[in-house]
């Protein structure tokens, strides 16, 4: 097992590295640099700028000094805020993205999961099909839709809840995690509805219900560990698109997070924040991804003994 | 043995044919089809059918609740809603189709060399594409985008590119099966060449899994789109798509909601429409697949 997860880290590495060297030169071929604003700067200041932020040096030489002042954690400063590192804007940010993440991960989960296992245990049902083509609808609703039509009807024409910030006033916090978690609600409830549909017809499961095991242990003992499998994988690759949903979410909520400095350092130009940004998303999005396949490769008996026996390889 | 029940029995029912049956009796799949074949034609004949000019605005008229004149009412600028929607769609269905036409192209050429040729090259090949696919690929879009402006077309071949990975694992999977087949055995044995076996038998013969991932790719497609636009990094101005509609109507929802629902209805039913046609070719043309 341990090898497995050393392993699985040492393939994480030439992912980051290309991450990194790819956007480094990516984001320095962009048109218009980072001083080219509404306002055209006097050349010569131009050029004390660019020398002040070490642009004029050839780019493989900025390429190695940006390297090394990563593996210090600097990221170096940020173009368009001065006096501010690129570190620490995401630091700053980062507390209300994660939380936001966090209870959307929440709702999807605990409406998913209930969801899913209540159609699975009475399949070709009401209770099986009106989740699932609410889950259908929830699949279909992109996120930049669904969360102006929850403000348009939570808070504008009952009045309900704020319809923006984060944290300032009661009940802010609701309409944002929820719009960010219903699309993953929906797959979830699908995904464990499939998995657990396929567990309950396992032998295992009839030999616990032979022993005259009670079906509610039988439902959370038994079946749940395998039902959620295939939920707990797609969780890793799911965190992407959690990112990504966080981005609208937090730019409709006008939520002070790392999101939406993503997509304000984008349309800036903002060198040194987009690509400390990206570096940084990436870098949770790699781990994220480890952290499900090896919690699914626990949970699955068959494979965690493969992991234990066999001595690493091809995976 | 009568003569007509012999004919009958020689010639059988083709793949597409038995589909074909399968397939209408799908009625949610017949109703997405129907659907998405209406949205294509609207579409196309736009220009014929659009109520309005696409640049006709009247700026005294403002922004105005669905009417006789207006049938989905008119932006702040006195625009008609339904004209703007009509061309919108346009856009975001020629993106749908040409991204998944790039991601297609890709993805079956590199799956279909991967598995014929096998051995080291399928293994390096495939290799690639795990390694592309632990990527953080929406974050590398947004980036795309401003790195090399927003261009229509770097937006195709941006998602394009990022699409074409799965269609790659599902072709490789199935040209595996297909290869060690006597059909392909005797079209060797004849002397064909490789890329003529490739072209002319082996893509033939995996038609099915293509065209079903295919069809589920399009709303993947322009569900990015949408996003992108919505963020104000996709489609730009005078341009517009239903993501963009979208984004304006959010702006300005609290006294025109009618700006936000319909380029959303829009896109909705649309996405809905593709699921449940791409669900039910799956079912058709490969029963086997389990639906999840």
């Amino acid at each position: 097992m341990l090898r497995f997860i050393g392993l699985r880290l040492l393939q994480a590495i030439p992912v980051l590295f290309t991450v990194i060297t790819a956007t480094f030169f990516l984001i320095r071929q962009a048109p218009g640099g980072p001083f080219d604003a509404e306002k055209p700067v006097i050349p010569a200041v131009k050029r004390a700028l660019e020398a002040k932020y070490n642009l004029d040096l050839p780019m493989w030489q900025q390429y190695t000094n940006y390297l090394g002042d990563l593996l210090r954690g600097d990221m170096g400063p940020s173009f368009k805020y001065p006096g501010w590192a690129v570190h620490d804007l995401i630091i700053s940010g980062l507390p209300a993205t994660a939380e936001l993440a966090f209870y959307a991960l929440m709702v999807a989960i605990v409406i998913g999961v209930l969801a899913g296992v209540s159609a699975a245990l009475k399949p070709n049902t009401a209770r099986d099909y009106v989740p699932m083509s609410l889950a259908m609808i929830g699949i279909c609703m992109p996120t930049f839709l669904l969360g102006p039509l929850l403000v348009l009807i939570f808070g504008f024409w009952l009045d309900w809840l704020p319809i923006s910030g984060w944290g300032d006033l009661p009940g802010d916090k609701i309409l944002p995690s929820f719009t960010l978690g219903a699309a993953y609600a929906a797959y979830v409830a699908r995904l464990t509805r499939g998995g657990m549909l396929e567990i309950m017809s396992q032998d295992y499961i009839r030999t616990a219900r032979a022993k005259g095991l009670p079906e509610h242990i039988v439902v959370i003992k038994h079946a749940l560990r395998g039902g959620l499998i295939p939920t707990i994988a797609f969780l890793g690759p799911a965190f992407a698109g959690l990112l990504a949903g966080s981005f609208v979410v937090e730019t409709i909520f006008q939520i002070p997070g790392l999101g939406r400095f993503y997509v304000q350092a984008a349309f800036n130009r903002d060198y040194t924040m987009i690509l400390g940004t990206t570096i940084f998303l990436s870098t949770l999005i790699i781990v994220f991804n480890l952290l499900s396949d090896l919690l699914a490769t626990w949970m699955n008996p068959k494979l965690r003994h493969q992991m234990s026996h066999r001595s690493g390889g091809q995976s | 043995m009568s003569q007509a029940a012999l004919m009958e029995a020689e010639q059988g029912t083709s793949l597409w044919a038995d589909a074909w049956v399968r397939l209408k009796k799908n009625k949610l799949a017949v109703f997405g089809m129907s659907v998405v074949g209406f949205f294509v034609v609207v579409a196309i004949l736009t220009p014929w059918l659009a109520p309005y000019a696409y640049e006709a605005q009247d700026l005294e008229l403002g922004a105005t609740p669905p009417s006789a004149a207006h049938w989905l009412g008119t932006d702040i600028f006195g625009r008609d809603l339904l004209t703007r929607i009509m061309y919108g769609g346009r856009v975001s269905l020629a993106v749908g189709i040409i991204a998944t036409s790039v991601a297609l192209v890709i993805g079956v050429a590199w799956g279909t060399v991967a598995g014929y040729v096998g051995g080291r090259t399928d293994a390096v090949m495939m290799r690639i594409v795990d390694a592309l696919y632990a990527l953080p690929f929406i974050i590398f879009i947004i980036l795309l985008m401003v790195v090399f402006g927003r261009s229509m077309l770097l937006l195709f071949l941006a998602i394009g590119a990022v699409e074409w990975l799965t269609m790659a694992r599902i072709v490789r999977g199935q040209v595996l099966t297909i290869r060690s087949q006597e059909f392909i055995e005797a079209a060797r044995s004849m002397g064909l060449s490789t890329p003529h076996i490739m072209l002319r038998h082996v893509v033939p013969n995996s038609l099915g899994p293509i065209i079903v991932y295919a069809t589920l790719t399009v709303p993947q497609v322009m569900l990015l789109e949408a996003f992108l636009s919505f963020l104000g990094l996709g489609i730009q101005p005078p341009q517009s798509s239903w993501g963009l509609l979208i984004s304006y109507g959010a702006e300005t929802m609290e006294d025109y909601p009618w700006l936000l629902i319909f380029p959303g209805l829009a896109l909705s039913i649309t996405l809905f429409a593709l699921n449940f046609m791409g669900d039910g070719l799956r079912d058709a043309l490969d029963p086997k697949a389990s639906k999840d």
